[in-house]
């Protein structure tokens, strides 16, 4: 195991009532209960050994003592984690690090962690219950991952858990097929045609990006695969920061006329290197209900409004606030950058208008510092 | 819209702008100066449907449309117009002339330069056919009716094109237009920049504003009376427009003075924000907003010489900062206060901005302020002003520098 938590029984306890939640054979079983307690526990705990966020929270005028309700703990914008170090620990008892990828907006943001035994945890029951549901106990799956290996990049969050999966999840043939920031497009396709030669499915996970690439390549060499019956395919990250962009329905459409997957069977995971964990797509958890991503139960998620910090009314747009009880050596509610709706039991995560327009004529943020950088 | 249509538009629009160009040129002046007057005028009838209608179509409050307007247009009046034409096209050595059709693509949703846009080129006997904003054709289609009621010859020269900007065989139609006019983000005048085969193309980027007060505006009277200004160049058309200012250099301001500048206009912005009302903001603006604000407010907590001052409703904040790194601008009435130690140091802050650079406000230097304004248009700034008058531009401000006019003209000598 790998941690540097030290000694502090009240953290101990915290993250062992958390681990056990995430390893219980019913972890998707929501309760409110238990993630209330849990999460005035954290919240109790991060006040007091996170210093800026205790006076952040002061600022606010909330405070343990004055929270009413679990929604109310106030959330830190991603943008924080680039400049500051969001710890309820001391720094020195660091064990790894994982830092946001680099995007037009300058400096990267970077999630110290004492422990990943949490992160390891989270990841592998929502992984598991978003693409592999079909799994039996004790199985293995066919996995090409379209991301570098944790060992190339050991500071990208997505590296370790696909490493994470491929070792838990696995089977011996399962493999990484970008190396030093390029596609092996050869020899990915070996691996398809071979899957394709014994009718074995494969879970295919990567980079939106890497996906795009991989079409490309199948495209210039006028192929179409027809890849087993089974087979899905996981994408994740988006475009942040690439010069290019596929709407995601396109890049379906694509990913169906040239490998075979139809749209049901594509995952689309929602994550950032700020959080410990990550919210799959429905459509292999629950195929016959309507697309939307699933939160696990150690986790809730907010729709609020941005101004106000209050939830918005179902179907409206808001501002998606994560409170992440796997974040237990950082902060417990995370504001994301990015917009979504509540649907149902779940969410979804909506961008901008494709080809909207902008109000102004003033700069704002991309541009600006896209231009300065 | 059809291409087809699009090329029917731009047909019918060389057969009215011979008609314009057989007319004397001061005929067709005297009848934009009249529409100037008109659209100056705030008891116009054409003014106050303009002012009914502009907030509901883009979210700005009533009273930010009627002030914004009112600063604005008080001077683009039909005397302004004459002066910008002698000045510009007066050079008996130099024949001007201008062109078959212009199309003209607008953009946001603040109405100045869509009168600017279409007056411009119907000074040189130019026709426009102009693709509205998706974000107002309140604008145009008025300024449009407002031209065909005082002359139906004038009107005959302006035509609109509403169609989507993801349609690229109508949009290849409107380009081809002799002289294109783009207004929008650097992206989009970069996209259709490259589509277009006219032979005269100008393009208005997006732009960015600053504030530069020196030591005799860091205290007292002075800095009331800037911030107030201030106040007023950032809530008029809720910092959207490229002549709001979203930073504030305060040079040779240590942290005290930079405290006190902030604290001056935050309260500035307060007041402002109940004689202008802050508008819609919609939800990813809101969001950036909030997080910068949140994000800011992380800072000062964790030390970091950062001091957060907002309104509890998210109406305006301003932050001052202890440096002058890049950050964010979030718009809709954000700013930031970076105090700079001389202008050397200004300097190298202003360096990555230039090619962005439109209005600066300016205030607080004494003997050295005219120097230091000539050095900022030497460095890209296309205004520099008083702090409260960013947001009334003359009729011949061009946000890159060019002439109105001439940049719209084929010129030759003799």
């Amino acid at each position: 195991m790998t941690t540097g938590r030290g000694g502090d029984p009240a953290r101990a306890s915290l993250d062992a009532d958390v681990l056990r939640w995430m390893r219980e054979s019913t972890a998707w079983r929501g309760d409110d209960a238990r993630f209330e307690e849990l999460a005035l526990r954290l919240f109790a705990w991060q006040f007091e050994h996170c210093a800026p966020y205790r006076r952040f929270c002061e600022g606010r005028g909330r405070t343990p003592r004055s929270l009413k309700r679990v929604g109310e703990i106030p959330p830190v914008p991603t943008g924080a984690f680039k400049e500051l170090a969001l710890t309820s620990f001391p720094l020195e008892r660091t064990v790894h690090r994982f830092r946001t990828s680099g995007t037009s907006a300058g400096s990267r943001g970077v999630l110290h962690l004492d422990t990943l035994e949490l992160y390891e945890a989270a990841l592998l029951p929502s992984f598991r219950r978003g693409v592999l549901p079909d799994l039996g106990d004790g199985g293995r799956a066919r996995m090409a991952v379209l991301a570098p290996s944790a060992r190339e990049l050991p500071e990208s969050s997505l590296s370790h858990m696909f490493e994470v999966v491929l070792r838990e999840h696995g089977d011996l043939a399962s493999a990484y097929f970008v190396e030093r920031g390029e596609l092996d497009v050869e020899r990915l396709l070996r691996f398809l045609d071979d899957a394709c030669a014994a009718a074995e499915p494969v879970a295919l996970c990567g980079t939106a990006f890497a996906f795009v690439h991989l079409l490309d390549a199948l495209a210039l060499r006028g192929r179409a695969l027809t890849l087993p019956t089974g087979t899905r395919a996981l994408e994740t990250g988006g475009f942040k920061g690439r010069a290019r962009v596929r709407p995601q329905r396109e890049l379906y459409a694509e990913i169906e006329a040239r490998l075979g997957i139809p749209a049901a069977r594509i995952v689309n995971q929602y994550g950032m290197t700020e959080l410990g964990s990550q919210f799959y797509d429905s459509v292999l958890a629950e195929p016959d209900a309507p697309r939307r991503k699933l939160a696990p139960p150690w986790t809730r998620v907010l729709i609020v409004d941005p101004l106000g910090g209050e939830p918005v009314p179902a179907g409206h747009t808001g501002s998606i606030v994560v409170q992440d009880l796997a974040n237990t050596g950082s902060v417990f509610a995370v504001q994301t950058a990015d917009l979504g709706v509540a649907r149902g039991d779940g969410f979804e995560v909506i961008g901008r208008e494709p080809g909207a327009e902008e109000r102004g004529c003033s700069i704002a943020l991309d541009e600006l510092l896209g231009g300065a950088a | 819209m059809t291409p087809e249509a699009v090329r029917a538009r731009l047909e019918a629009l060389r057969e009215a702008g011979a008609r314009l160009r057989a007319r004397s040129p001061h005929e067709v002046l005297a009848l934009l100066a009249r529409a100037l007057d008109v659209w100056s005028d705030p008891a116009s009838a054409w003014r106050r449907e303009l002012e009914a209608k502009l907030p509901a179509a883009t979210g700005f409050a009533p009273e930010t449309v009627r002030r914004g307007l009112a600063r604005a247009l008080a001077d683009w009046n039909g005397e302004a117009l004459r002066r910008l034409a002698a000045r510009e096209l007066g050079d008996a050595s130099v024949t001007r002339a201008g062109f078959e059709t212009c199309a003209v693509v607008l953009a946001g949703s603040i109405p100045m330069p869509t009168l600017k846009a279409l007056v411009a080129p119907l000074a040189l006997g130019t026709p426009v056919l102009a693709k509205p904003a998706s974000r107002d054709s309140v604008s145009v289609e008025l300024v449009a009716r407002s031209l065909a009621e005082i002359d139906a010859g004038l009107g005959a020269c302006v035509s609109l094109a509403p169609l989507s900007r993801v349609d690229a065989a109508a949009l290849d139609a409107l380009l081809a237009a002799e002289c294109v006019v783009v207004y929008g983000d650097d992206a989009t005048v970069a996209t259709l920049s490259g589509r277009s085969r006219a032979r005269r193309f100008v393009a208005h980027g997006h732009r960015l504003s600053l504030a530069v007060l020196g030591p005799g505006a860091h205290s007292g009277t002075a800095l009331r009376e800037a911030a107030a200004g201030l106040a007023e160049d950032i809530a008029l058309w809720d910092q959207l427009g490229c002549l709001s200012p979203i930073a504030l250099y305060a040079v040779g301001a240590d942290a005290a003075a930079a405290d006190r500048i902030a604290d001056a206009l935050a309260a500035a912005l307060a007041d402002a924000a109940h004689r202008w009302p802050r508008g819609a903001v919609e939800p990813a603006a809101a969001a950036l907003f909030a997080g910068e604000r949140a994000e800011a407010e992380l800072r000062a907590a964790a030390g970091r010489g950062a001091a957060v001052h907002a309104d509890p409703a998210g109406a305006w904040c301003v932050v001052r900062e202890a440096d002058v790194r890049l950050r964010p601008a979030p718009l809709h009435r954000f700013v930031r206060v970076h105090p700079v130690e001389d202008l050397h140091a200004l300097g190298t802050a202003l360096a990555p901005l230039r090619r962005h650079l439109a209005g600066v406000a300016l205030a607080g230097f004494g003997a050295g302020q005219s120097a230091l304004a000539r050095d900022l248009v030497t460095d890209g700034a296309s205004l520099v002003c008083a702090p409260g008058s960013l947001q009334a531009p003359p009729l011949d401000w061009e946000s890159e520098g060019r002439g109105v006019l001439t940049s719209l003209a084929r010129s030759a000598a003799g």
